[in-house]
């Protein structure tokens, strides 16, 4: 089981019942293969960077799901048929949120350290200690 | 060029990174000595969906900024091009943004 982020576009002159139907539909996909859906986020309406399929903006709906790659592969192939959608993006996300849960807590621990023995102030604290101890004064 | 070959490694010898800050005697100008935003500000996420801030690093015609300019270190360059690649592959980039 992995961790994944879908973010896709559907067209704006979707109505929003359908496009709400459209969600349900892919929240089972996921959870009718033994995947579950953590988040769905819809962003709403939003001005694209570049024209797509002569749509100069779209909604953004954000999926954040646990699911196997096999899910991912149908969940894609969904999305592409459907007439709604006209952009979408997945990124696996299970390694980074991993590294950057290691990297806060590398972090906290440095932090406690910092504040359990506090080092003896140099005559003259160059920029980066100084900034590293107001940090650590937080 | 055998002699040059069997000691490549004189590491004194080998010039230092170019955008350091310089103050010479000689030239009297002063660089300011440029500072990866990314490790300053302890950002650790460099999120494709964070369009604010990956905006910031994108040049007018929707260019990645080199770090050269920018001053981002090389791991953080690393994640910020990717983060800009994928926000533009999902509309939220320009590939290339008209004046």
């Amino acid at each position: 089981m992995r961790i994944y982020e879908e973010l896709f576009i559907v067209k704006p002159d979707a109505p929003e019942e359908e496009v709400d139907q459209f969600i349900e539909q892919m929240k089972s996909v996921v959870s009718s293969s033994g995947g579950s859906v953590d988040k769905v986020d819809k962003w709403g309406k939003r001005r694209l960077a570049y024209r797509v399929d002569k749509y100069r903006e779209g909604a953004y709906v954000l999926f954040q799901f646990n699911a196997a790659p096999e899910t991912v592969k149908e969940f894609e192939r969904r999305l592409r048929v459907s007439d709604l959608v006209i952009k979408f993006l997945t990124v696996r996300i299970d390694q980074t949120l991993k590294r950057l849960e290691k990297r806060k807590k590398d972090r906290d621990k440095r932090a406690h350290r910092k504040a359990a023995a506090p080092s003896p102030a140099p005559a003259q604290p160059s920029m980066a200690q100084q900034m590293l101890g107001e940090s650590a004064a937080e | 060029m055998t002699e040059s070959k069997g000691r490549p490694g004189s590491a004194g010898q080998r010039p230092t990174g170019g955008d350091k800050a310089v103050a010479t005697q000689k030239k009297q100008y002063f660089r300011r000595k440029k500072v990866c935003r990314f490790c300053v500000e302890r950002i650790d996420d460099i999120n494709y969906k964070d369009v604010r801030l990956l905006s910031s690093f994108i040049a007018e015609r929707g260019k990645i900024v080199p770090r050269r300019i920018s001053g981002v270190c090389a791991p953080h360059q690393r994640r910020l091009g990717d983060a800009i690649k994928k926000a533009r592959n999902i509309a939220l980039l320009p590939f290339a943004a008209a004046i």
